[in-house]
This record gives structure tokens, C-alpha cells and sequence, in this order.
């Protein structure tokens, strides 16, 4: 299996950039994932890759080869679309087996690999349906089926799940993370969905207005975020973040900001201490909440005032947003004992999943 | 109540159908009528005969005229298809360089009356020599704006990802558009075929300008021709090459209704 170079690309649609200079190295046999917001550039990434758009500057390459001015029929990659873009005028076997056809593959051949995918995708009993007569669920299998029969040299998907329900989308993540393992195409899968990207990824690449963020393992973006944005875009649901200052106190440091003081973890500071304002992170799992019986103060240390707002119960884990001083902030936790609406609460923070920013970028040393 | 509601609604819709199909009716039947008998309203001839028929193609060369029609129109109505279509899957789908002005163009284009061309597009026939040729019948007709927009218009609504889909399968253009599109965009086509080959079917006016040798004539024409000049002699004969004029297109209507049906009634397709 190949792997696929991107070298200084940049795209440009009249004046306004995409993408700029993005380089990145998917290995082979990776499942690499690009995740973003809308505006972010992924898909444009993507469909360079595949040659459905000129790149404006830089280079692709698929192993040593130069792909950048190829056609796409000529590039020998596949791709699964979100709306699938089966051909409506043709049956299941037309759809998977034209791309075939028209590269004048054998008959015989068409026919085995045609069984192929029909075998591991379960379409065998659909091959003579249209498009339309399939389910939402269906016409995705159909889709990577297409891509699959081409036995192509890398797998292109865009954000294939996103015109499907919840539940068939969880299902549809675990077949095509499955079918990626036993293929072991290298493959580029772009959604907007971070959940979908931490789940399938070997390796994520989080873009922002046509720019790299960070490109790392899931768990590493997830504990180690290198600046807000990606801190608040990775993680369900996304992490607090309070602005305030630092100040030396008793030889430790101290986080102040209103509502919010909170003693930062020595271990975890930057060499020197920044000056100015800071934003201090702290993603909803890594707080604890006591609830206060009336009456009682907040304790002192490492516990942050709040009062609630709304709990969201989801059953085994549970959704309290409260206001700490000026501040909303959520806390995700699994108590028995929940505090309701106007009940005061204290928060503790875990000191050592606690992050610092400073101008939006990461200061404080990873967990 | 309901009952009576109803049958009074079938008789008026009978009633207008009627107003529609009668007269029709009436000059397919007074073509096989004796003289004595055309002026009677009368649905079924009571002494049928061919002779209307007989008499026009005796007098003038119908059959030849009912050929040079027929080549025409399906020239040019092929020609609107294959070219029109290519050039509204460009206008929709394809970036380049002049492309708003193209559109702008075309659209300007049906802004102009064809009276106001007439006159210079005669100019350019004779200077070309084009004059008594089908080039002269066909050539001026091979693009059409209408058609052109029509099929941009329905091409704007099929999704992107089939032709991306295409293009990753190995398809140019050209097969994407004649592969995939055409076999989507079968109502507009079938519109716009329908009103291409009866508008040039139809047509007498430029033909008369440009076709003088009889042998070249369109069916129109020569009955025009015929029936002014007074070769007909009779009403019956006049209705027998009329219905020569009016049963290609009838039957070419019973075969694409369903599809003009269907576009007149909006349809679009669903990716």
C-alpha cells in the first residue's frame, strides 16, 4: 500500500485562500482523518487529492509519484461521497461494476471482485435494485463498494456518514473502521464530526481556516491540545475555558480569575511563568461536584463556587452547567446524588488534567 | 347528490373535450367524404372514399414533401439535442473563463424576435449559395437558446457527486454528459425534442423564402403553396394534404406524452 505526500499546498478560489501550505505525510496503510469545521479547507484537501480540483500550488504525491495535474481517472484512488452519488439510472451491479468497465477490466474479473464486496458488504441479495429502492444505510454500502472494486491504491471518504441517523452512523463508523483494518488501504476520511474522527482515526489532523491545528493520535489531541482550538474542538462535550491572571502565592501559583481560584500544579507550569492574562482549560470529565447542603460555604482548596443552571441527565453520565462567579461552565459527571436548578455546588478541578493558554496557544506541559 | 355532482362534471368536461376533438374528428372524416358531402357536420362518411387523397398526390409531389420534412425536422431536432445539451452541460456544470457572459448571450438571444433576423439571415443564405439546399432549410436552425436553457436549467439540479462519481470511475465529459445525464434528463429532453421537431415541422415561412425547387419543399410549404395556388381545386383535397401535415406529429406526440406529460408537470430528478 502507498502512502500520499502533500507538499506546500495551497488552494486558492480568485482571492480568497482555502488552503494554505499545507504539508502533511499519510503512511501507508493509515487511516488518517481531517476534521474541521465548515470554511476549514477539508474537503478541498480531499478532492485535491483525488483531482475533482486543481491545486493551486505545491505538489501531490502517491508513493513517488507526481499526481498533482493527473486526472482523477488517472490517479488510482477511490472515494465515497456524502450523498453517495450512486448513479439513480443504474442497478447496484452497474454502479459497482462501470468504474470497472470502463478501465476494461476482464469480465471474469469484474464479476469476482463484484462478488467480493457484494460477499463482505451484504448487498448479494441487492445487486439487481436501483438506488432508490435501498435504504439510507444500503446505498452507503453500495458506495464503498464502488470504491472497494476498484482495488484502488488509496481510499477517499467525505464525510460519509453525515446524511444518516444516529444510530446507523455509530453502526456504518464500525464497519468501515472494521472493513479499513482487513483492507488496509491507506485511507483519508474527512468529517466534521470529532467523534467520528476519535473513534476511526489512526491519526487526526484538526484544520482550521485551511490551516493545520495539530496533527497527532487521538488520545495525544485529546490530553495535549496545542492551542484553545483544538482543545475546545476535540472532547464531548468541549472543554471550559475561564480567563484570568496567574500570581505567585506561598511559592506555588495561583489561577484567579472571578468566581474561579484555583492552584496550579507546579509539575505542569512552563518554565517561566507568563505574564498577562491566561485562559486556564478543564475539559467537563476532569471536574468533581459536591453538592452543598444550604447553608455551608464553599471549601477552600482547589474548589471553585458555583451555582446551577440546568442538569442534563443521560443516564449514566450526567450534564451540570453552573456559573462560577461570571463564568458558565459544565461539568460531566456520574453522581447518584444530582443537585437541582439554583442549588450552590463545588467544583473541584482535577490539577493534573488542567490546561494553560496563553494567546490561544498551549503553555502548560502535557498530562 | 354526489352522484349527480359528478355526472354533471363528466358532461361538461365531455362538452369541452369535445370543442377540442370535434373538428379534428370532422377533418379526418371530410377527408374520405365525396365532394357532394364535405359540407355536412356529419362524423362518419356515408360513401367513404380516397379519392381526396388520390387527387393530391396525383397533382403535387407530397410524398417527396412528406420526405424532405421528415429529414429536416429530425436533423435539426437531433442537432438541438446533441448540441444543446452539450452546451448547457458546459453553461451548468463546467467553470471557465467568459462563462456569465455566455450565459448572459444566450439569454439575450431570446430576447430577439425572429422577424428581426429574418431578413439578414436571408442576406448570408444567398451570399453562402445556400439557396434551394438543406443547408439552407437546416443549417440557420442547429442551435436553439430556448432548448439550451431549458437543459441547463434541469442540468443544474443534478447533484455534483455524480459527476465527480463519473470522473473518479474514468468518464470525460462527454460520456459523463451522454452516459449519465441524458438518461436523467429524459423529460426535458423529450420536451424540448417535442417542440424542436414541431416547431420545424411546422414552419413555413422561412422555407418559403429559401426553397423555390419543388423537390425540395417541406410538407408545409407545399401544401401552402398547393393550397393558395389553388392546385387543391377542392375543400376535401385541401383537408387530405392537411392531414398529411398533422399525423407525424401526432403520432410522434403519443410516443413521448408520458415524458412531456411528466415535464410540463415540473418534475425533477432525485439524486
Amino acid at each position: 500500500m502507498p502512502s500520499v505526500h502533500f507538499e506546500h499546498v495551497s488552494k486558492r478560489f480568485g482571492a480568497t485562500t482555502v488552503v494554505e501550505d499545507f504539508n502533511l505525510d499519510v503512511a501507508e496503510g493509515e487511516l488518517l482523518v481531517l476534521v474541521g469545521g465548515s470554511g476549514s479547507g477539508k474537503t478541498t484537501i480531499l478532492r485535491m487529492l483525488a483531482g475533482l480540483e486543481e491545486v493551486t500550488e505545491g505538489t501531490i504525491r502517491i508513493d513517488e509519484r507526481d499526481v498533482t495535474a493527473l486526472a482523477p481517472r488517472d490517479r488510482d484512488v477511490a472515494m465515497v461521497f456524502q450523498d453517495y452519488g450512486l448513479y439513480p439510472h443504474m442497478t447496484v451491479r452497474e454502479n459497482l461494476s462501470l468504474g470497472l468497465r470502463l478501465r476494461k477490466v476482464a469480465r471474469t474479473e469484474i464479476e469476482r471482485r463484484v462478488k467480493w464486496a457484494a460477499d463482505m458488504l451484504r448487498l448479494e441479495p441487492l445487486l439487481d435494485r436501483k438506488p432508490k429502492q435501498l435504504s439510507g444505510g444500503q446505498q452507503q454500502r453500495v458506495a464503498m463498494g464502488r470504491a472497494m472494486v476498484r482495488e484502488p491504491l488509496v481510499f477517499l471518504f467525505d464525510e460519509p456518514l453525515s446524511n444518516l441517523d444516529a444510530g446507523l452512523r455509530a453502526q456504518m463508523r464500525i464497519e468501515i473502521g472494521g472493513l479499513q483494518r482487513r483492507l488496509k488501504t491507506t485511507t483519508v476520511y474527512v468529517t466534521h464530526d470529532q467523534v467520528e474522527a476519535m473513534t476511526l482515526g489512526d491519526r487526526i489532523v484538526v484544520l482550521a481556516d485551511g490551516r493545520i491545528q495539530q496533527v497527532g493520535k487521538p488520545i495525544e489531541l485529546y490530553r495535549a491540545p496545542v492551542n484553545r482550538f483544538v482543545a475546545g474542538f476535540v472532547g464531548t462535550p468541549p472543554m471550559n475555558f475561564v480567563d484570568g491572571l496567574l500570581a505567585s502565592e506561598n511559592g506555588g501559583v495561583q489561577f484567579n480569575a472571578d468566581g474561579v481560584n484555583f492552584e496550579m500544579l507546579s509539575s505542569r507550569m512552563p518554565a517561566a511563568m507568563p505574564a498577562g492574562p491566561v485562559t486556564l482549560g478543564i475539559r467537563p470529565e476532569d471536574m468533581e461536584v459536591d453538592v452543598l447542603d444550604s447553608g455551608s460555604a464553599a471549601s477552600a482548596s482547589g474548589g471553585v463556587a458555583g451555582r446551577v443552571v440546568l442538569v442534563e441527565r443521560l443516564g449514566g453520565t450526567s450534564h451540570i452547567h453552573f456559573d462560577a462567579g461570571q463564568t458558565r461552565m459544565l461539568a460531566s459527571v456520574t453522581n447518584e446524588r444530582l443537585p437541582g436548578v439554583g442549588d450552590a455546588i463545588n467544583v473541584r478541578l482535577n490539577s493534573e488534567r488542567a490546561h494553560l493558554f496563553v494567546d490561544d496557544r498551549r503553555v502548560s506541559s502535557a498530562s | 347528490m354526489k352522484t349527480l355532482r359528478r355526472i354533471g362534471l363528466y358532461a361538461a368536461l365531455t362538452i369541452a373535450a369535445l370543442t377540442f376533438i370535434y373538428p379534428f374528428l370532422w377533418m379526418a372524416s371530410a377527408t374520405f367524404k365525396p365532394l357532394a358531402e364535405v359540407g355536412t357536420l356529419a362524423l362518419f362518411p356515408t360513401h367513404a372514399t380516397l379519392d381526396n387523397y388520390r387527387t393530391m398526390w396525383a397533382r403535387a409531389p407530397f410524398g417527396r414533401a412528406l420526405i424532405n420534412s421528415l429529414i429536416v425536422a429530425s436533423t435539426i431536432t437531433i442537432a438541438v439535442l446533441v448540441f444543446g445539451s452539450i452546451t448547457a452541460y458546459a453553461m451548468a456544470r463546467l467553470r471557465f473563463r467568459g462563462r456569465p457572459a455566455l450565459n448572459a448571450a444566450t439569454m439575450g438571444v431570446l430576447l430577439v424576435p425572429g422577424q428581426l433576423t429574418l431578413i439578414p439571415l436571408y442576406t448570408l443564405i444567398v451570399q453562402l449559395g445556400w439557396i434551394d439546399t438543406y443547408a439552407a432549410l437546416i443549417v440557420p436552425y442547429l442551435f436553439n437558446a430556448t432548448a439550451i436553457l431549458m437543459m441547463r436549467q434541469f442540468f443544474l439540479q443534478i447533484p455534483q457527486s455524480l459527476i465527480d462519481s463519473a470522473r473518479m470511475d474514468g468518464m470525460g465529459e462527454m460520456r459523463i454528459l451522454f452516459t449519465i445525464f441524458w438518461p436523467l434528463s429524459k423529460p426535458v429532453l423529450s420536451i424540448v425534442a417535442i417542440f424542436t421537431f414541431m416547431g420545424s415541422w411546422n414552419e413555413v415561412l422561412w422555407p418559403l423564402l429559401v426553397v423555390r425547387e419543388q423537390h425540395l419543399m417541406t410538407l408545409p410549404q407545399l401544401l401552402t403553396v398547393f393550397s393558395l395556388g389553388g392546385g387543391a381545386g377542392s375543400i376535401g383535397v385541401s383537408l387530405a394534404s392537411a392531414m398529411v401535415l398533422v399525423v407525424p406529429v401526432v403520432i410522434a406526440y403519443a410516443f413521448l406524452q408520458r415524458n412531456f406529460i411528466e415535464s410540463m408537470a415540473g418534475s425533477g430528478v432525485k439524486g
